[in-house]
């Protein structure tokens, strides 16, 4: 059977995961744009910019939850246990590429990482977890 | 843990496929096991057990 990096098993947990994600994504990329255009660079941090930037903050909750849905939902558990070891890749590279990172920030010249970054990056992670899982069960 | 799965599929003709949709499990659970790169839940190793008609030790033994 043909598969791809993005192919995926059949089954309804990865119905409703892709539901899920795909409303999340969709309010995290409408907050983030309307974050950008609403607030500008050393803005006072009133509560009215607490309130536009604690939108991206709740749509990352809805991805995590769709994920912690996932877990739970799967009733494959092979297939789970391929998710749940994407997710700690994803955690892995995030906690070191961070850790690394903030040695640097702290002790040299390098420009500054703004902590914004850090889901996107764990959202790579995903990515990087994936392509393991291809290649420990291909 | 070593196991029997392939050859008791083999035997009965069933495809990967077929032995999934028995167990109610992915394709993909099943090449893993079937090449010892996942060892299955207790519960999963009886639903298994149960379809070939057989025991648990019938099918998987000890070491790599």
């Amino acid at each position: 059977m043909p598969c791809n990096l993005f192919s995926r098993p059949k089954n309804p947990a990865y119905t409703r995961y892709a539901r899920r994600m795909a409303v999340a994504s969709v309010v995290y990329v409408a907050a983030v744009m309307a974050a950008s255009g609403l607030l500008h660079k050393h803005s006072a941090a009133t509560p009215a910019a607490v309130a536009v930037a604690l939108l991206p903050g709740l749509a990352v909750l809805g991805m995590l939850w769709a994920i912690a849905r996932l877990f739970v939902e799967l009733d494959d558990e092979y297939l789970r246990l391929l998710e749940v070891r994407k997710a700690m890749v994803a955690t892995a590279v995030t906690l070191a590429v961070c850790s690394m990172w903030g040695i640097l920030e702290i002790y040299t010249d390098v420009p500054r990482l703004p902590l914004f970054f850090v889901f996107p990056l764990w959202a790579l992670g995903l990515f990087v977890g994936m392509v393991v899982n291809r290649w420990k069960a291909p | 843990m070593k196991n029997r799965l392939k050859v008791l599929r083999a035997e009965r003709g069933w495809s990967q496929q077929d032995l999934a949709e028995q167990l109610e499990v992915s394709r993909q659970s099943v090449n893993a096991i079937e090449t010892g790169r996942y060892d299955p839940s207790l519960p999963l190793a009886f639903r298994i057990a149960d379809v070939f008609g057989m025991t648990i030790e019938d099918i998987f033994q000890r070491g790599e």
